[in-house]
């Protein structure tokens, strides 16, 4: 690999402000080359805007960026590139419809005239594939790729154009476990080619494994900055908050009650990823954590409770009576079954809608007499829910598009919870929220074990897993092969190793 | 705290840090209203005629036609979808009730027919969007083409006469001098209003709109629901058609060949979004108002009908610019909210 010397980004008292709100105060640090620095913060803490001055996409009210030791100008985002700084963004953009080569050449595609050489951009998206070390197919279509694959054509993107600085912003939110560790080593990979990398996450184990360097944003205010070897997540985590992070009471251990809510026998699925006779049991007030890597079938389990897969054979028990395994969502509510999916954008929330409307749509039926919604009850309600999950928003009647992640996964939730379900199933409960916020929405799920619901998680933070289940219950390869109680710091590697990863 | 306050402290009747946030629609709704009152100052300051009741029930006769289709289109547009074969449907809708009509039968039976043979294409171009997922444009395009041409073929190409004239009642004048059609158009105006605000399936539609997936996933019927706002898109042509004849008294063919697009920009200019889960009546009601306003104080002034039609594109082109504007002051408004969201000192209860 190719070692390049770079320069240092430097900056200087960079300060923003949006109508009276201060976004970024006076924030001052470097990033140098060959160094991997973690920016950490709450959603709001000024994370993104510190990332778009960077990239050009907004500029600092006062202060300066430097690189080297000459100051620069990045007004634009095609002057940002000039100077060597490529963003990846969390939602990437690239052009669906062209391939793997052009998109590494996007904009500036080997030419003569008018006219440009799908040869002469093969050999180059070829070479620098190569010599990068990476494995992409060239040829294929942008939108025929995995969701890792298009963000490697990002990296390579950045990197072939020989960037000084390279900002991720929460890179790993829609990977599985091996994409994210894959993706990490190619992070590393490009530090020791000598550019430096600001990496914007909300996952401390990650940051922990990689970073050198340590920023944490905390109100537009830079409230730590150093060396990551020198502190550990317990300290990260009450910068961020400033408070320490409270610890979660009330785990039942040994002392659940016999009562099955939920019980499945025999669950078996041909087709990847496939089932081989999984039989497992929810009891009352009883949290269940499914722990396994992508395609290991613990997913499986939960979107068909969801009833999103109608081909899974085999018994299923609600409160010990026999139902017929969910064919349709529709069917797995009316069996008394809450489901919250793992993408709330896409499968989860209707961005259109009032908070009000969003916390009654799974119960509309019940609040409704003559298909008429009885607005008063309909309100009660949403404000019951919103007390309880702690929602901020303006108002109970502002869209749900427009609050941030945390208080739109508060909403996702509450709307399964209105339903009453005898169990709850989540799939990933706290993807891409902040601390804060995903500490208060593990206290939830606990509250709600406290008053009886029976809740099976499927998560593949495997932190989460450890910090909020009862019990934990290792999928691979379509097989439940181990089960864990009393489940302590300890117990996160010896998961991790039983599910076949790491 | 300022904005971020939790709303748990708006349940408690504690309100002092509640502002008055105008939604979106309002909003809409204000600068509608207003474009319309200084388009109506400009027509009665040329002609004093403009504002003279005979010809605001006039305006309101002939967009009611219009108005009536709109609604159905309203209610496709929010589902996500919009039906270009209302421009098939309402002249089919008005061959049909003048052929029965012409047979003798009485008027609310050939109002049934008209209705029905309608409703047909409805439920073919709901088969199409909701269960063998063909997109809206192509789907409501071959049934547009299909009802266009069948209205032709019944109609043999020429105008079909009323043999009685008396059956013009559907446009008539009774109650209060008005106009029927005016109060068929505001009766169905207020049940949709209904349908939409309180009930379930008003909302229904509005999620399915606003993201599919979810609302599947909410257990909400989306292939049904999908085929009924076609049916009931379906419905309001062949009513609107038939209303159309009873003004014509002649059933045509050609008569309302146009419903599709003007009743689109009707509903967009009355503030729904193309992309599905936005939209409401009394913004549709304006934007039909509208443009039957622009229409009627032009041709009163004399110009000519070419330019009428650049200006309704000019006007529906500055309502949507006029709406962006917003968008990106309101985007910007949000940014300055999250921001201040997550203070992690805030009490929270």
């Amino acid at each position: 690999m190719m070692i390049v010397d770079h320069a240092g980004v430097t900056l200087n008292n960079l300060t923003k402000s949006y109508g009276s709100q201060k976004v970024l105060h006076e924030v001052s640090f470097s990033l140098n080359p060959g160094q991997i620095t973690g920016l950490l913060g709450e959603n709001g803490a000024g994370k993104s805007t510190l990332a778009k001055i960077l990239a050009g996409a907004t500029t600092p009210d006062t202060g300066s960026i430097l690189i080297g030791n000459k100051h620069v100008s990045l007004q634009t985002p095609r002057e940002s590139l000039a100077h060597g700084i490529s963003f990846i963004p969390q939602e990437l953009i690239y052009v669906p419809r062209l391939t793997v080569a052009e998109n590494i050449c996007l904009g500036r595609w080997p030419r003569k005239g008018f006219v440009t050489s799908p040869t002469q951009m093969k050999t180059f998206a070829e070479s620098e594939v190569t010599r990068l070390g990476f494995d992409l197919p060239l040829q294929s279509e942008m939108n025929s790729l995995s969701f890792a694959q298009q963000q490697t054509v990002e990296i390579v993107k950045a990197l072939s154009r020989d960037s000084k600085l390279i900002i991720l912003d929460e890179p790993t939110a829609a990977l599985n476990n091996d994409e994210s560790a894959q993706l990490l080593s190619i992070m590393g990979n490009m530090a020791l080619s000598g550019a430096s990398i600001l990496y914007i996450s909300h996952r401390l184990d990650e940051v922990f494994s990689i970073c050198t360097a340590l920023q944490v944003l905390r109100n537009g205010s830079l409230v730590f900055s150093g060396d990551a070897s020198l502190t550990d997540p317990a300290e990260v985590i009450s910068h961020i908050l400033g408070r320490a992070e409270v610890q979660l009471e009330g785990r039942r251990g040994n002392a659940i009650s016999q009562k099955a809510v939920l019980k499945i026998e025999n669950w078996s699925r041909q087709q990847y990823p496939s089932l081989d006779a999984v039989s497992l049991e929810v009891h009352e007030g009883e949290i269940v954590g499914l722990y396994g890597l992508a395609g290991s079938g613990a997913e499986v389990v939960a979107q068909t409770l969801g009833g999103l897969i109608p081909d899974v054979v085999g018994m299923t028990f609600i409160d010990q009576a026999a139902v017929t395994t969910p064919r349709s969502p529709r069917h797995s509510r009316l069996a008394g079954i809450g489901y919250v999916p793992a993408d709330r954008k896409l499968q989860g929330l209707v961005p259109t809608l009032s908070v009000r409307n969003s916390l009654s749509l799974l119960i509309m039926r019940r609040l409704a007499k003559w298909g008429v919604i009885n607005a008063k009850a309909e309100l009660a309600n949403a404000n019951g829910m919103a007390t309880d999950t702690q929602l901020r928003a303006r108002s109970i009647e502002q869209t749900v598009g427009e609050l941030s992640g945390g208080n739109q996964q508060k909403v996702l939730m509450a709307s399964r919870i209105a339903q009453k379900p005898r169990v709850l199933v989540l799939q990933e409960p706290t993807r891409g929220v902040d601390v804060g916020a995903r500490v208060e929405l593990h206290k939830l799920l606990r509250k709600l074990a406290d008053s009886g619901t029976g809740q099976l998680v499927v998560t593949s933070d495997i932190e989460e897993a450890v910090q909020i289940c009862d019990r934990l219950l290792i999928f691979r390869e379509g097989r439940v092969t181990r089960e864990f109680r009393d489940l302590n710091s300890e117990t996160q590697s010896a998961a991790l190793h039983a599910a076949g990863g790491m | 705290m300022d904005e971020s306050t939790a709303i748990s402290r708006f349940s408690k009747g504690n309100s002092p840090f509640r502002k008055v946030v105008l939604s979106e629609a309002t909003i809409r709704f204000i600068i509608l209203g207003i474009f319309l009152v200084v388009l109506s100052l400009i027509f009665s300051s040329r002609n004093a005629n403009f504002t003279s009741g005979n010809n605001l029930a006039n305006i309101l006769g002939n967009a009611s036609v219009i108005g009536i289709v709109s609604l159905g289109q309203l209610l496709v547009i929010i589902s996500g979808g919009f039906d270009l074969s209302v421009s098939g449907t309402v002249p089919l809708g008005g061959v049909v009730f003048a052929i029965i009509l012409n047979k003798g039968w009485s008027v609310p039976a050939a109002l049934l027919a008209a209705v029905a043979i309608a409703g047909i294409f409805g439920l073919a171009n709901g088969i199409l969007v909701g269960f063998v997922k063909i997109s809206p444009l192509i789907a409501t395009l071959g049934t547009w083409y299909i009802s266009a041409g069948f209205a032709l073929t019944l109609s043999d190409g020429v105008q079909i006469p009323f043999d009685d004239r008396a059956d013009g009642i559907l446009s008539a004048r009774t109650v209060f001098g008005v106009n029927n059609q005016i109060w068929i158009f505001l009766g169905i105006s207020l049940v949709v209003t209904f349908l939409l605000r309180f009930t379930v399936f008003g909302r229904s539609l509005y999620a399915l709109g606003g993201n599919r997936e979810a609302a599947r996933l909410a257990g909400i019927p989306v292939s049904a629901m999908t085929v009924s706002v076609y049916v009931i898109s379906a419905f309001m042509g062949g009513l609107a058609g038939a209303i159309l004849a009873s003004q014509l008294l002649t059933g045509s063919g050609t008569a309302g060949i146009n419903s599709a697009l003007q009743s689109i920009a009707a509903v967009v200019l009355g503030g729904a979004a193309l992309t599905g889960g936005v939209g409401f009546v009394a913004g549709t009601l304006v934007g039909v108002i509208i443009l039957g306003a622009l229409s009627n104080g032009m041709s009163m002034l004399g110009i000519p009908a070419f330019f009428q039609t650049m200006a309704t594109g000019i006007v529906l082109l500055l309502a949507v610019i006029l709406s962006q504007f917003r968008k990106r002051g309101s985007f910007r408004k949000s940014e300055q909210v999250s921001s201040s969201k997550s203070q992690p000192q805030h009490p929270t209860n």
